[in-house]
């Protein structure tokens, strides 16, 4: 049904960011820019979408299993806010923008 | 509205009211996502929402996707309306990609009602009441989100 997107933090596992803190001086020519938080894509509570379209939006964007999805639907519900995926920044934006684009309200922060 | 699955997308069958219906609400959808309508609008905002909080960060944002968001919009939008047609009944096979657009088009729509009507989930659960003037277009929205709930049921 949907393409499938790296799953939240897939970008985390580079090697720029497995360094320890220290080391950061000496990762050479790699630009790291912003290493440290990713950012989080959070999506909010709304009375006018569906539980079940939301749960399908989950499934198609991000390629998690129904379970996930609907887990993560229900605690966008229940609890008024849900991060949904994280990522660096490009990433984090992409997916903000097809969450717009599928009509779910949805916000980026910085991981704390 | 009969809606089965069909391969890898769905059958839609709507009759000639409920046609008639979906084609004056895509119109109308058109026609807010063509006109330069302020970004201070409920509906506007609600579907186009801010994606940071911090101004300047939203600023640059804005930048690169002001466009491509009311572009995918308006495109996801003329898929469906042209499989509703301009007259009669609607007998519409669609594939994976146009029944993503036929929910993300119901969305819109619902979107645009419900914020007008400004809806809280205790509205959205209520029993229909007669003597409110909002009624007809709560049941729209209901409708529709039926519709949505039936492609959701029927999809592969």
């Amino acid at each position: 049904m949907a393409r499938r997107l790296p799953v939240a933090a897939a970008g985390a596992a580079t090697p720029d960011t497995i360094e320890a803190p220290g080391k950061r001086e000496d990762v050479g020519e790699h630009e790291v820019t912003e290493p440290d938080r990713p950012w989080l894509v959070i999506v909010h509570n709304d009375p006018i979408n569906l539980m079940s379209y939301v749960t399908w939006v989950f499934q198609k964007l991000f390629g998690y299993p129904r379970p996930k999805a609907h887990e993560l639907m229900l605690r966008v519900h229940n609890e008024g806010r849900a991060v949904v995926s994280s990522g660096p920044r490009e990433k984090a934006e992409m997916d903000c923008f097809r969450l717009h684009a599928h009509g779910l309200w949805a916000t980026l922060s910085r991981s704390e | 509205m009969k809606v089965k699955r069909a391969g890898a997308g769905v059958r839609l069958r709507f009759d000639a009211t409920e046609a008639q219906l979906l084609r004056g609400l895509t119109d109308e959808m058109r026609l807010l996502l063509e006109a330069d309508v302020p970004g201070s609008d409920e509906v506007v905002q609600r579907l186009f929402p801010p994606t940071y909080e911090d101004p300047a960060e939203q600023e640059r944002y804005a930048a690169s996707f002001q466009d491509p968001l009311p572009a995918a919009k308006r495109e996801a939008l003329a898929r469906v309306r042209e499989a509703l047609g301009e007259r009669g009944p609607v007998d519409a096979t669609v594939d994976a990609e146009g029944l993503a657009s036929w929910l993300a088009v119901l969305t819109d729509i619902r979107l645009a009602i419900g914020t007008r009507l400004h809806v809280t989930e205790e509205t959205m659960e209520r029993e229909p009441d007669p003597h409110d003037p909002d009624e007809a277009a709560l049941s729209v929205l209901h409708w529709l989100g039926w519709v949505q709930e039936s492609i959701l049921s029927a999809a592969p």
